[in-house]
């Protein structure tokens, strides 16, 4: 039996739903707020996710981090080093989208060279008629990023796990690469 | 006592912040370097490891893989707690192989030697043996 242990940062716009998707994630869709209120800072949510088949666990501290562009800088020196990312943007605003690689720059710089697990998760899939983002361009820049790409709906709880479970499964297998390779190493 | 493992000697992990049943803390004393002490995620990572009785140390190697940075702190109390800093160093990146390095100039005796590792150059890092020199 492991545990592990990740800080997972969450980025995007502001009011593309990050929060309500880390409240519904974190209540196992029990609380969705139907106000909005803008994150100003940074909320650390931490939630344990079981991996299936496994008796192992993934523990989750996911830092959700203001959107508005003139908190970000403020925020950014509470992020660290992230071990996963989550990266949302709204499925109804094409800017919200154009703005992700302006993100990934972002965050990046945070990497320091290490290899970090990311989902790219375009949110409020509800709202269909007023969609400005098709899955198929969103898909295929996901995949240039090596981000896996989710849809889900907070409102409509519609796959709103998915994405951080997803993390939480790949930071699983990266662990069980790593203590391959560990065990297979030669002597200093 | 460069030669028996320090578990051997009675010594004794007593605080370790990541645990894989399958690589527990022990590993890190057993004076074999085939078997390791893992993280499983997000730094600092520490580890204390309680002497039998006051040890009078010149140096210490570590053999580990991905460790960044490495501070070391000692305490020559019966307790782990009030420890003073020995020395901080950063560890260099050695791909494929383990990282052996023999940290001097720890001084005097010491009852617990404690090991934070702030930072690795992968998010999980292991530690395969730590063996003293008197």
């Amino acid at each position: 039996m492991v545990k592990l242990r990740a800080r997972c940062l969450l980025v995007g716009d502001a009011a593309v739903g990050k929060s309500a998707l880390c409240h519904m994630f974190h209540s196992d869709g029990t609380l969705f707020h139907k106000n909005y209120s803008m994150t100003t800072g940074v909320e650390l949510l931490m939630k344990c996710v079981n991996i299936p088949e496994t008796s192992d666990s993934v523990e989750l501290y996911i830092i959700d981090s203001a959107g508005k562009e003139t908190l970000v800088e403020a925020c950014e020196k509470m992020w660290g080093q992230p071990s996963l990312l989550c990266l949302v943007f709204d499925l109804t605003s094409e800017q919200s989208f154009a703005n992700c690689s302006h993100w990934m720059e972002r965050v990046r710089a945070h990497w320091q060279g290490l290899h970090v697990p990311g989902v790219l998760v375009g949110n409020k899939s509800d709202l269909s008629s007023r969609r400005e983002v098709q899955a198929s361009v969103a898909q295929e820049w996901a995949q240039s990023q090596g981000l896996e790409y989710h849809e889900t709906s907070a409102k409509e709880m519609n796959n709103f796990d998915a994405p951080l479970l997803s993390l939480a499964r790949a930071l699983h297998s990266l662990y069980q690469e790593r203590r391959e390779t560990i065990q297979n190493l030669s002597p200093g | 006592m460069f030669d028996s493992s320090l578990s051997s000697l009675g010594a004794k992990v007593v605080v370790a912040t990541s645990s894989d049943e399958n690589h527990p803390p022990e590993n890190i004393i057993d004076g074999n370097t085939n078997t390791f002490w893992m993280s499983t995620g997000m730094f600092p990572q520490e580890f204390v490891i309680r002497f039998a009785e006051p040890t009078s140390i010149s140096a210490v190697t570590v053999d580990s893989y991905n460790v960044k940075r490495l501070k070391i702190e000692k305490n020559s109390s019966q307790n782990a707690s009030q420890f003073e800093s020995v020395t901080e160093k950063e560890l260099e990146n050695t791909e494929g192989h383990l990282q052996s390095n023999t940290i001097s100039g720890i001084g005097s005796s010491a009852t617990h030697l404690r090991f934070i590792i702030t930072t690795g150059y992968d998010h999980f890092v292991s530690v395969h043996r730590v063996s003293v020199q008197n």
